[in-house]
């Protein structure tokens, strides 16, 4: 790792070192760490080696630009996302507050699924998922990697609350065609990783056309892009 | 009284604040700040909410001296800077530095973990010093809100120094 | 043991091959190639076909030393692909196959590209990344589907490098892909390109518009060599592959890459994902031109699977179609 070597980023990597690694994503390391006293995720958009160095670093720096800028947005409109403490844009490191006690959306739905419970008491999950989603692409936020990975559900004293993370891949559009992209990465992403959901989708899009104004151009442009996959002719 | 926190990512510093009320000498402190006879940022207390938010400016800053990028002349001016949500330096300093009327002063250092050296600054201080913890009771949390520009829609998902960090951290790339 | 022929013709290339219990005993082909500029049109690919099916067909017999007595089951290419070729492919193994008085079956064609990589890399349970002139998909197999957990959103990769190809009239002998990857080994400069992953799919068609906008104003103006947009295209679109698959690795929990399909035998795209692997601890496994590129061999190995769990395909039914889903496909033979 060449610039985590040089005198300049000696303390990120000695840092980081000592953080506990949770998770390796495809293009982040993510850790948790005492930041400022707080404990803190520390999203690290590491070198991919198998990548042009200039398409790497492009990558990395739009990626945490984006990330930041999103969160941002998301907040202000009232949309749940992790608080960010502190942006390195020389090692395209990312301080984030750490949502404790939460669990994803997927790990929640496979127990539920494991458990036997009946689709039904996964509803208002997906009503709240809806509405959230809805209210996010009202802000003009393009998520770019919607999965139910990147959602984690947190009780709180009143009820339970729908964060959303994972910003890397997103972007600000206005355009009802990035909107039903967004919807099909997430409606592709959902089904293949809970099978038999179906039903459950349906009504996480019901909730997303009842939450905005703007749904029906959305729901159609989903459709669109649906029928171009399955009328592709994948010759060859 | 003092509140020291160490930066867990440069670890051989600190940031310790000290917070006075009913102070006399505020002009006669600016004026020494400016000439560099004390070594230190002077922050007005009524634009902070809590001790976090100096911990992030002063962080950041403590960063980007480190890797030679910083947009202001010192440390402790990069520190006043960094409160700002704004891109704007001098705009930052009339919110944040400290006025020759003000009658309270945040006095924040960064320093070597062991190596406090706050006596000759300390007994400039014409003023009471309290806890730097009760650094809310100083706020102005109206002013702050309209300053970070909060909506209430936002504090809906978070409280307002949540607000307030975030704008802190990303506001170079808006 | 059980002996299956399998016909295939989907796209340009025609292939049978002859696959007795893993083994491969033959596997002739033949490609239709076009002049520079040019890609291949439907009747005038079946056309080619046609007059060669029956040369492949002695060939792959003559070269396995069987007779059709030998043979237990007819595979063919039911779909997707083109539908001219695809129905003269269909013709005559359906002729064949009654002939020799042999059960029938149709295979999908990128199950043949799956099963053929599994078969010849020894790979168990991988991440597929099936990448061609048609295709551009990540599978990983679950409950008896192959699901498809990423794919482009527009045009195929392939079709992208070949049109690219058609914009700078790079010849199409023996593969236009075959030589953008030769004139990308001498590209120096890396030209800056549009990048679009979105979650696990891709996209490439905001690629190839922007190439044929700026690629000739480039290459007269001297900013850029031919072989310099050949490497900043493979650079760009092979990270965007690489990345979705990683992806889909990291969304599975997956330690094995397996690249099938035409663009699989680019060693840039191997290479690329061999990196990435070995940063994960995960093993990739790749085939070259022989089993990467559509051949018979691959629908006769899938096909020897169908068999053998007792899918085979009615006269009645053994029609063909232009579109049809990895994961519509029942996966019986596997656990």
């Amino acid at each position: 790792m060449a610039d985590m070597d040089s005198a300049k980023n000696r303390y990120l990597s000695e840092y980081l070192h000592k953080a506990l690694m949770i998770k390796q994503g495809a293009e982040a390391r993510v850790y948790r760490g005492t930041f400022l006293g707080k404990s803190a995720i520390i999203k690290e958009r590491f070198h991919k080696l198998y990548r042009h160095p200039a398409v790497d670093e492009k990558l990395r720096r739009r990626r945490t630009t984006q990330e930041v800028r999103s969160i941002l947005r998301c907040r202000k409109a009232g949309i749940n996302t992790p608080v960010v403490y502190f942006v390195d844009y020389t090692t395209h490191c990312i301080f984030l507050e750490d949502i404790t006690g939460s669990k994803t959306v997927k790990e929640h739905i496979v127990s539920a699924q494991a458990s036997g419970h009946h689709i039904k008491s996964l509803c208002a999950l997906a009503d709240k998922i809806g509405q959230v989603l809805a209210q996010m692409h009202d802000e003009d936020v393009i998520h770019g990697d919607l999965t139910t990975s990147n959602m984690l559900l947190v009780k709180d004293a009143k009820d339970v609350k729908l964060v959303l993370i994972d910003f890397g891949l997103s972007y600000i559009s206005a355009l009802s065609e990035d909107k039903g992209v967004d919807m099909y990465v997430l409606e592709k992403a959902f089904l293949s990783t809970h099978p038999n959901t179906e039903a459950l989708f349906e009504r996480l899009l019901k909730s997303y056309t009842a939450s905005s104004r703007k749904a029906p151009s959305v729901i159609k442009k989903l459709d669109e892009v649906r029928l171009r996959g399955r009328k592709r002719s994948m010759v060859g | 009284m003092r509140l020291t926190q160490d930066l867990e990512l440069f670890p051989e510093n600190s940031v310790t604040q000290f917070l006075f009320k009913d102070v006399t000498n505020s002009a006669e402190l600016r004026q020494m700040a400016i000439d560099g006879e004390i070594s230190c940022a002077l922050i007005n207390p009524s634009m902070i909410l809590d001790t976090f938010q100096i911990l992030i400016a002063a962080n950041k800053a403590v960063h980007l001296q480190n890797i030679g990028k910083m947009k202001t002349r010192s440390l402790y001016s990069e520190i006043i800077f960094n409160l700002s949500p704004t891109n704007n330096i001098s705009d930052a300093f009339k919110k944040f530095g400290i006025s020759d009327n003000d009658n309270a002063v945040l006095i924040v250092l960064v320093h070597k973990k062991d190596n406090l050296n706050k006596e000759d600054i300390l007994c400039k201080v014409k003023g009471e010093q309290i806890p730097a913890d009760h650094i809310s009771s100083l706020s102005d949390t109206a002013q702050i809100k309209k300053l970070y520009k909060v909506t209430p829609q936002e504090e809906k998902c978070g409280s307002v120094l949540d607000a307030i960090v975030c704008r802190m951290a990303t506001k170079d790339v808006l | 043991m059980t002996v299956v022929i399998g016909f295939e013709g989907s796209a340009n290339k025609i292939g049978i091959g002859i696959v007795r219990d893993g083994e491969v005993l033959s596997n002739p082909r033949r490609t239709y190639i076009t002049p520079p500029g040019q890609g291949f049109l439907p009747s005038e690919t079946a056309k080619h076909h046609r007059s060669v099916i029956l040369t492949v067909l002695q060939e792959a017999l003559d070269e396995a030393g069987l007779k059709p007595a030998d043979v237990d089951c007819v595979a063919y290419t039911k779909g997707p692909g083109m539908g001219a070729p695809l129905v003269i492919v269909a013709l005559v193994a359906r002729t064949v196959a009654q002939l020799w008085e042999k059960p029938l079956v149709g295979v999908n064609h990128c199950i043949g590209h799956i099963e053929m990589g599994r078969l010849v890399t020894g790979a168990r349970n991988p991440t597929v990344l099936y990448v061609s002139g048609g295709n551009t998909q990540v599978i990983a197999y679950s409950e008896r589907r192959y699901r498809i957990f990423g794919e482009t959103i527009d045009i195929a990769v392939g079709n992208c490098l070949d049109r690219f190809a058609r914009v700078i009239k790079i010849s199409n002998d023996p593969s236009p892909g075959y030589n953008i990857e030769q004139m990308a080994k001498k590209g120096k400069q890396y030209v800056e390109l549009p990048y679009t992953v979105k979650g696990m799919d891709v996209s490439f068609s905001g690629i190839l518009s922007y190439i044929e906008e700026v690629a000739h104003k480039m290459l007269s103006s001297g900013q850029c060599s031919a072989e310099d947009l050949c490497f900043s295209l493979q650079e760009t679109v092979f990270s965007m592959l690489v990345e979705i698959t990683e992806r889909a690795m990291a969304h599975c929990g997956s330690q094995e890459v397996l690249i099938v399909g035409g663009v699989g035998c680019n060693l840039r795209l191997q290479e690329m994902m061999g990196v990435m692997c070995e940063e994960r601890g995960a093993q990739l496994f790749a085939t070259d031109e022989r089993f990467c590129i559509d051949n018979g061999a691959m629908i006769a190995q899938a096909g020897w699977e169908m068999f053998r769990v007792g899918q085979t395909t009615e006269l009645a039914d053994s029609w063909i179609t232009q579109r049809y889903r990895t994961d519509e496909v029942d996966v019986a033979w596997r656990d």
